[in-house]
């Protein structure tokens, strides 16, 4: 039985070195840290580069209290919260990337957690770079791209630069009790509901275009949208929406024309193209 | 269908989003499919979306009778229309030649059991070369294919022309006690469930080729048949047939022919 005392000083003391950078340090000659498949690491070292270290960013905001459920117009506090976390995460993963000389991060974990209270992002991914690059370039990329994305992308001639996210959180307003009464029996659209998602969406969105504006992309790929109101207040809607910013970069593209090939695979003559978009 | 009530066209805040939208795309495609877009000759522009919060009616069902709920046929084809409707003028806002990989669902929230979102969401793309692939009404196309599925198609000589669909909800009979009773212990088909599922798939398989019809298509392809009950308990069934009709392209065919492989990744 170890002694809890020392226990918990390796503890504190593990902390300790985190929050300096510490354990990054012998990073090299210990070895590689990656959640990158076998395949993955594979195809990144066939376009030339190699997964370095797992790297993480993570911040917490405080929501100020609202009332959530009586209100018009965009709750701009939430908002706020939610962009903010997002951007201080993903400054962290960048602040780790460069302390492992790394030119990149992919396959980030994009993981918001929004409560009434506070809102929690967390960025864990893998820092790549150039096979034998030991030169931390200016500002490294991020990405949610797998590391075959990644590759494929490479080939055909574009970077990505960064993650691109915005989120707006609108109140929906409640219907007067006459409408509500008369339209019971009724084929109506609820123009509240439809008004209040378009708003925040919109507002999203555009949060989304100018952060990717704002690193130099050419486009957004691998949009993934989440919406809807939130569990703790049925009357206002949140809207996020996140993808990887890319650039068309001066290499020449070598991207392959695709071969049609037929799979004999037994298990996989079924072949579901549903699957392909939710594998992604 | 029936009444169309609300706002025809697309709420206040539509489209400040798209203005920005000129030298930057949006997308959902994946990487796969982005490169296969690309691949086929198109460019994304932007990712549209169609959305409608809709307040379904009450009709009375009788218990002992088959028939179609036209009212809730009504606002299930209204609703979907309201979003694939203001998904389409998103597209042409960009000046888009069609959206591919688009996807319908219908969402319910904490709102009630009477109302549900009903959004179309997909990837606006227009043709690299200028040529103009808009269907027959003028419209841009619409698509559920995914961008593996387009390129594929577009390999054959085809290129879509819409997105069609035909819906009925309908009310299945229970079965009197006299039937349940002869029916015990036996080997029997049920004929009066047998013919309402019939009839219900048939109605909604001919809406969907109707639509198919007015595109002068030559074909539906990818047709999903999908059976949901959504809020309305066991006996109320919508029936939705959701297919990419699809028309001959003026390009030659240049089919290759797969090559055959066999995997060693188990």
């Amino acid at each position: 039985m170890d002694d809890p005392g020392a226990r918990r000083r390796e503890i504190r003391d593990g902390v300790r070195k985190l929050a300096a950078g510490g354990y990054l340090e012998g990073a090299e000659r210990q070895g590689v840290t990656s959640d990158l498949t076998i395949d993955e690491s594979l195809i990144l070292h066939s376009i030339g580069w190699e997964p370095v270290e797992l790297v993480c960013g993570a911040s917490t905001y405080a929501v100020p209290p609202t009332l959530w459920n009586w209100g018009s117009g965009e709750i701009t506090s939430a908002s706020q919260a939610y962009q903010w976390a997002v951007r201080d995460a993903g400054q962290k993963l960048r602040a780790e990337c460069l302390g492992v000389l790394g030119h990149g991060v992919v396959g980030v974990h994009f993981d918001v957690e929004f409560e009434r209270h506070f809102v929690n992002a967390v960025l864990v991914g893998t820092a790549v770079s150039p096979v034998g690059d030991h030169h931390a370039p200016g500002v490294p990329f991020v990405s949610d791209l797998s590391g075959r994305d990644f590759a494929l992308l490479h080939q055909a001639g574009w970077d990505p630069v960064g993650l691109a996210a915005g989120a707006s959180f609108v109140y929906a307003p409640r219907r007067s009790a006459r409408d509500a009464v008369r339209q019971t029996a009724q084929n109506v659209e609820l123009t509240n509901y439809t008004e209040a998602l378009y708003s925040a969406r919109e507002s999203a969105m555009e949060r989304m275009q100018q952060t990717a504006s704002q690193l130099g992309a050419h486009g957004v790929v691998g949009v993934s949208v989440s919406e809807g109101p939130m569990e703790f207040a049925a009357h206002a809607v949140r809207f996020a929406a996140w993808g990887t910013a890319v650039r068309r970069s001066e290499r020449q593209p070598v991207l392959a024309p695709p071969v049609m090939v037929l799979d004999l695979d037994d298990e996989r003559l079924a072949f579901d193209p549903t699957s392909l978009r939710a594998a992604r | 269908m029936s009444e169309n009530p609300g706002p025809e066209g697309l709420p206040e805040d539509a489209g400040h989003r798209l203005a920005e939208l000129r030298n930057l795309f949006t997308s959902d495609l994946s990487v796969n499919e982005f490169l296969l877009i690309k691949e086929a000759g198109f460019h994304p522009l932007g990712f549209v979306m169609g959305s409608s919060i809709y307040h379904t009616g009450i009709q009375a069902r009788k218990w002992s009778k088959s028939q179609e709920l036209t009212k809730l046929t009504g606002a299930m084809y209204n609703a979907r229309e309201l979003a694939m409707t203001r998904m389409e003028e998103e597209a042409q806002q960009l000046d888009a030649d069609g959206v591919v990989g688009v996807r319908l669902d219908v969402n319910y929230y904490e709102w009630g059991n009477d109302s549900a979102e009903f959004i179309a969401m997909g990837t606006a793309v227009r043709a690299e070369n200028g040529v103009s692939h808009r269907n027959k009404l003028g419209m841009p196309f619409t698509s559920d294919l995914s961008g593996q599925d387009f390129w594929t198609l577009m390999q054959t000589g085809y290129i879509p022309a819409g997105l069609v669909m035909g819906t009925c909800v309908y009310h299945i009979a229970h079965r009197g006690l006299a039937q349940t009773i002869s029916s015990v212990g036996q080997n029997v088909e049920l004929p009066n469930f047998t013919q309402a599922l019939y009839e219900a798939r048939e109605l909604a398989m001919t809406r969907m080729q109707d639509e198919g019809g007015r595109l002068d298509a030559a074909g539906i392809v990818g047709v999903r048949l999908e059976e949901k009950s959504h809020q309305w308990g066991s006996h109320t069934i919508e029936f939705l047939a959701l297919g990419t009709a699809v028309v001959r392209s003026d390009g030659e065919l240049t089919l290759p022919k797969p090559t055959t492989i066999i995997s060693l990744d188990h």
